[in-house]
């Protein structure tokens, strides 16, 4: 009783809210990513993880007074001449009160560069990972909820590290991705932790063959391969022709290799020696939450930046709630709704998330992929965990640090 | 709302196709007047866009650069670095024949792609340059746009004088004959060899320019910028959609082209939801079938070369295989 | 590093992926030969075939060794549907037209797997097959399938074009189309030929691309432009050549690793390529000059 008063009260607050804007309105946010182009693979679950944050914001309420939350597809093909397309046709064609995405770092830069920034529109990437979109001057409009490379390359390493690997050689995609990565690893595991790298190679993607640069990888006699780069691309193609032709007894992937095709295609029986690293919510139920709800729309959890996308997704329609629905303020609902302080929420209690935000107390997002406490930068400090592969699926070995 | 956001669009979508009208100028100059089969496109734009990034920008710790000169020397600077890039490949690879020239450039185009994705130090590797300044960036958002469409309209319509001025002058006459008839224009005493990279560098300096104005407009440039479909197929499709050999048809090319590319998203986002997806695969679908039904009904291209001299009296197929 | 240890990791793969690079190379040079335009939709065409292969191995759940001749027959009729639709009427006009349809033609295939098929990466069979180990050389066996494939179906069409009226005329063509003509061979037999041997053997490529390594919507178009390389190192027009020139780029990129820094390995096959049209304009094997 009490609650459906504090729903009655929170939807009349809205209400009076919104009475400045025209008739009862969808409220429109982008999903914008590379759905064709070379992640092409990766897209489609990355949309429809943000889609289920939708879906599930629009079956507990909608946006503020009940209005629908409606998510926009956009394409931005993974470079910036489809990325700032796309981006400008959300942001004034479908008029989206916010963007998720794009996925590709050029992307991500050239549509904030020349659309969001100067609209004033807030986006949230799911998957950019380049260290330059830390330093962009965004008046605060720029989030994303994947940590920069540099935090997962270091804890990857520490992690290794204790676990007691010392001699590795590393094989990184040559994209921001992959050589942000592999930086940051190589920067804490040889100059902080004193590990060897035998080798640090980068590939190009899409080749048909890596055993040449397999075999040029284990020249120094590293037992262990670290790879930075794409599970069901040109990693998935590089872990294969190593293990058929025996480079390597062990493998470290970062958080694009923990995909759904490594096991579908190679075998569990094959990956004994597997594990990578992933972002997991730290001391949250958060994870297994998503990982159910997402099952259940037939996703699959392990698919790359499955985690990071809903997160995405969700935070905006948060700090869209947050707003009153309107787009200016966004940016600075944003920070409110997961800073580490307030009631936490967990993915799917929009409900819940809605009456507090109605009845004003503070609330915290605690998100499949991490707790999101963004820092002045729109950046989120990641948390990891360690996985490998067991008969059902990629198991948690340990937490990283 | 609705109607700012579709002057916005509109202002967007008008930058795009002045940028890409330069770069199908800058083709037009080497396929439709001097014949020279320049499919490393991407490669001069790259090396433009990077130039005139590395010359503005502010300075950086790990790599060379960050000038910070104002954005015209910038784009002189892009101009001149993509003709310097230029003049070695024209110088060797000139004198393959049509095919032979296309292959030889889509593998220089890559190479650089390479060398900028692979090369820190030079361009910041994978991770791209940022924080290029736009001219006239600080304004609103409409109005920054409008003015940037004013700046780069300014620029191509100067660009537009200047090559229709050359090709209407003898050394467009002298161009056509090479292109036409060889060993005629050999027989004459014209140096064949020397003019053709004269067209190759001419034409590589505005691809260059093109690819400067595209960094400052997106205030950054990054490797996935030269991806050949995006950066060297495309601009083909708007010269030879467009008419090649004709100045007006190739800036023509590059609006129907880029109009057919972004309209085709809006199209397709019409089909139900749950295909929201697929509408972006069924969209290249019909780019690709938009394009087929142009070179069906106009194969000359939408803005024919305009036929002079004896021509306009006895017009006669062209071969160029 | 020791002999063996040379063929094994860099000569082997370099010539499984050189035989791959050769299937597509032919259908680009035959085409490049006789209808005298490049065609882009080459490797999207390879890709449709890899998927047709899988339809076929998921639906029947026959071995993928059995699917290929279905998805070659398919390829080769598609391709001969594409020509007869969209490339026919273009021929009396410069051959660039036709070039730009064939990169639209590219845009279209892609988007009909991606629709039919999907995006996801997959395999015809799951799993890892670790080679058999013959005398030290290590080898699967899908590897010496892909090679013998690859010489058994050019060296069929090697004996067709040499022996039969059929393949003379398509040399005959290539030689001088004029000539060609007045001497009265049927210009439009001759194209159809073409097209279906191109796309069956574009469909062989995308094939053994796929049993070698994944299917993706995109593995064709990212091979595309080293198999023009190769079929522009072996002399354009030249059968032999474009196996050839296929081999040798294969095996330069993977041996470029010992030498260069692996992140220009893709560059490999351009640089053997210019420095061949500086030293050797017509190709190995003297092609033509177009």
């Amino acid at each position: 009783m009490k609650t459906r008063f504090l729903a009655l009260a929170g939807g009349l607050m809205a209400a009076t809210a919104l009475a400045s804007v025209p008739a009862k309105a969808d409220v429109k946010i982008g999903l914008i990513g590379g759905v064709s182009g070379p992640i092409a693979a990766m897209a489609p679950a990355m949309i429809d993880a943000s889609q289920l944050a939708v879906q599930q914001v629009n079956e507990q309420g909608g946006i503020g007074d009940g209005e629908k939350l409606v998510a926009v597809v956009g394409d931005s093909a993974c470079n910036p001449q489809n990325g700032t397309d796309a981006a400008t046709k959300a942001v004034n064609i479908e008029g989206v009160a916010g963007i998720v995405g794009p996925h590709c770092s050029g992307a991500v830069l050239a549509a904030a560069g020349s659309v969001t920034i100067p609209a004033g529109i807030v986006m949230i990437t799911p998957s950019g990972t380049s260290p330059e979109i830390t330093s962009l001057e965004d008046k605060g409009t720029v989030f994303r909820t994947v940590p920069s490379d540099d935090y997962q390359g270091r804890a990857l390493a520490r992690t290794m590290k204790d676990m007691g690997y010392e001699k590795v050689a590393v094989a990184y995609l040559n994209n921001d991705y992959g050589t942000g990565l592999a930086n940051a690893f190589k920067a804490e595991f040889v100059d902080e932790l004193k590990g060897e790298i035998t080798q640090f190679a980068a590939h190009e993607d899409a080749k048909a063959s890596y055993r040449s640069n397999l075999a040029e990888l284990a020249k120094g006699g590293a037992d262990t391969l670290v790879i930075f780069d794409y599970g069901d691309g040109s990693g998935l193609t590089m872990l294969r022709q190593a293990l058929e032709n025996g480079f390597f007894e062990k493998f470290v992937g970062g958080d694009g290799m923990k995909s759904e095709a490594i096991i579908s295609e190679l075998g569990a029986e094959n990956l004994g020696s597997f594990v990578s690293s992933s972002p997991v919510g730290a001391k949250s139920k958060s994870l297994d939450v998503f990982n159910e709800a997402f099952k259940g729309i037939g996703g699959d959890p392990d698919a790359i930046f499955a985690t990071t996308s809903y997160d995405a997704a969700f935070l905006m329609a948060l700090a869209l709630e947050k707003a009153g629905g309107k787009k200016e303020g966004v940016a600075a609902a944003m920070l409110e709704v997961s800073n580490g302080e307030g009631e936490p929420i967990l993915p799917g209690e929009w409900k819940k998330a809605k009456e507090l935000i109605a009845a004003g107390s503070a609330i915290d997002y605690k998100g499949a992929a991490g707790d999101h406490n963004f820092d002045a930068n729109g950046d989120v400090p990641g948390t990891y965990a360690l996985w490998e592969v067991g008969s059902d699926g990629f198991e948690l070995v340990t937490e990283m640090k | 709302m609705e109607i700012l956001g579709l002057v916005n669009y509109a202002l967007f979508m008008a930058i795009f196709i002045a940028i890409y009208a330069l770069l199908a100028l800058g083709l037009n100059i080497q396929w439709g007047f001097a014949g020279l089969f320049n499919a490393g496109i991407a490669g001069f734009f790259a090396v433009g866009a990077y130039t005139s990034a590395i010359l503005t920008s502010p300075a950086a710790a790990d790599r060379i650069g960050g000038f910070e000169l104002p954005f015209v020397a910038g784009w002189i600077g892009a101009m001149c670095a993509a003709a310097l890039v230029a003049w070695p490949i024209g110088k060797i690879c000139l004198r393959f024949r049509s095919d032979y020239l296309a292959i030889a450039s889509i593998g220089i185009a890559e190479i650089i792609r390479l060398v900028i994705k692979s090369e820190p130090v030079l361009t910041n590797g994978a991770r791209g340059i940022s924080s290029i300044p736009r001219p006239a960036g600080d304004l609103g958002y409409m109005e920054s746009q409008a003015a940037y469409l004013v700046i780069v309209l300014a620029v191509l319509v100067a660009v537009y004088f200047l090559v229709e001025r050359q090709f209407n002058a003898p050394w467009g006459r002298m161009m056509r004959a090479i292109r036409d008839n060889e060993p005629a224009a050999r027989a004459m005493g014209k140096n064949v060899e020397y003019r053709r990279l004269e067209a190759f560098i001419f034409g590589s300096a505005l691809m260059g320019l093109g690819g400067a104005l595209f960094a400052h407009f997106n205030r950054s440039i990054t490797p996935e910028a030269i991806d050949p479909m995006v950066a060297t197929f495309l601009v083909w499709i708007m010269l030879i959609l467009g008419g090649s050999g004709n100045n007006r048809g190739a800036i023509l090319g590059a609006a129907v082209v880029w109009i057919i590319w972004s309209v085709s998203e809006i199209a397709t986002d019409r089909l139900p939801h749950e295909y929201a997806v697929q509408a972006k695969y069924i969209r290249l679908f019909l780019i690709g079938l938009m394009l087929q039904l142009v070179l069906r009904f106009r194969p000359e291209g939408l803005l024919p070369e305009p036929l002079r001299g004896d021509r306009r009296a006895a017009p006669t197929e062209r071969d160029r295989s | 590093m020791d002999f063996l240890e040379l063929l094994n990791f860099y000569v082997i793969p370099g010539i499984v992926i050189g035989s791959i690079y050769a299937l597509g190379a032919v259908g680009i040079t035959l085409i490049f030969a006789i209808l005298r335009y490049a065609h882009l939709a080459h490797g999207d065409l390879a890709t449709l075939g890899a998927f047709v292969a899988l339809a076929v191995v998921s639906g029947l759940g026959v071995s993928p060794l059995a699917a290929l001749p279905v998805a070659i027959v398919a390829t080769a009729a598609v391709a001969v549907g594409i020509d007869k639709v969209f490339y026919e009427h273009l021929r009396e006009r410069p051959k660039i037209v036709t070039v730009m349809a064939s990169l639209g033609i590219a845009l279209m295939i892609r988007s009909v797997v991606q629709v039919f098929w999907g995006v996801d990466t997959q395999t015809y069979v799951r799993g890892i097959v670790r080679p058999e180990d013959y005398f030290g050389l290590r080898i699967r066996d899908r590897e010496i399938y892909t090679v013998l494939a690859m010489l058994l179906l050019v060296g069929a069409l090697q004996v067709f074009l040499t022996r039969s009226k059929w393949g003379k005329a398509m040399r005959a063509m290539s030689d001088n189309p004029n000539l060609a003509l007045l001497s009265g061979i049927d210009n439009k037999k001759v194209v159809v030929l073409t097209w279906v041997i191109a796309g069956g053997l574009c469909a062989a490529a995308g094939f053994f691309l796929g049993l070698n390594t994944e299917l993706k919507s995109l593995m064709g178009w990212s091979m595309l432009l080293p198999v023009f390389a190769a079929a522009i190192l072996g002399g354009v027009g030249r059968v032999e050549g474009a196996v050839l020139g296929g081999l040798i780029v294969g095996v330069a990129e993977e041996l470029s690793v010992l030498w260069i820094p692996s992140e220009y390995k893709a560059g490999m096959a351009f640089v053997i390529l210019l420095f061949m049209l500086l030293v050797r304009p017509t190709g190995l094997l003297r092609g033509k000059v177009l």
